[in-house]
């Protein structure tokens, strides 16, 4: 059993970062399993992995690291692969995509923690 | 295993792709290559791949033990193509036997090619994850200007 993490104090950010973080956490956590598919998307009996999204959100904001799980209902090839390069396409698109709202969030966050600090130094 | 590592992954998936990509480009340039040194004909050669736990030994090893699932991939073995040379009848060449025919590599220039364009679909496939992930790092270097 891990330790809760989300009580830690989040001292001058606001707490919705500590979600960000977590979102970005997963998110490039999910992004190195399609990379892994991608790969391996012409190993004789590899299976697709990937994270179930929504579970592991919640879950992670309770402590816990993420576990992969085989993705049911993809076709298999005769060598038993069943890597679709078109779903692992459009992932990496997505998910590449919400790291970058989420990073610009974050950004948005830190720059106004950072402006009230230079505005405090010059007033 | 913080997002560099993944490149390693996607850079295994292309070193793998380029292999099977040599491959065939061999296959092709000795389609009609009647001699080599171990004798008889050239034999077709296909390049078969394995996951393989990319980085150091050790977190390599632990990333297997802790099932993250990330893996990369490798090159179990280059087989070589085991079924009979293709007879053809060319009494006046140089490596005729007795009765005239000529045994030639099993290579069909169609096949190697449609395989070609599969190898260089995934390699680019490999490049675009890269180029993503790449992506990534980058945004989150962005968080410190």
């Amino acid at each position: 059993m891990v330790a809760p993490r989300l009580h830690h104090p989040t001292g001058v950010l606001n707490p919705i970062v500590t979600s960000l973080e977590r979102y970005m956490d997963l998110l490039s956590t999910r992004q190195k399993l399609v990379a892994s598919n991608i790969a391996n998307a012409d190993t004789p009996g590899y299976k697709t992995r990937d994270l179930d999204f929504q579970f592991e959100y919640m879950s992670l904001l309770e402590g816990g690291a993420p576990r992969p799980v085989e993705v049911l209902g993809l076709t298999s090839k005769n060598d038993g692969n069943n890597v679709s390069l078109d779903r692992e396409a459009r992932l990496l698109a997505e998910n590449a995509l919400r790291f970058g709202v989420a990073s610009q969030l974050l950004r948005g966050e830190i720059r106004a923690v950072r402006s009230a600090i230079q505005e405090g130094r010059n007033g | 295993m913080s997002l560099f590592s993944v490149l390693s992954v996607s850079a295994s998936g292309m070193s793998a792709q380029r292999t099977r990509a040599e491959a065939l480009v061999e296959n092709l340039a000795n389609a009609e290559t009647t001699r080599t040194p171990d004798g008889g004909p050239y034999r077709r050669k296909d390049v078969v791949f394995i996951t393989e736990p990319t980085g150091s030994p050790f977190s390599a090893v632990f990333q297997v033990e802790m099932n993250a699932g990330v893996t990369g991939v490798g090159v179990a073995e280059v087989l070589e193509d085991t079924r009979e040379p293709e007879k053809r009848y060319l009494p006046g060449h140089p490596d005729a036997d007795a009765e005239g025919y000529v045994g030639f590599p099993r290579v069909h220039p169609a096949e190697e090619m449609v395989d070609l364009m599969g190898a260089s679909r995934g390699y680019h496939a490999n490049v675009a994850a890269m180029t993503a992930i790449k992506d990534m790092i980058h945004r989150s270097l962005d968080l410190l200007r």
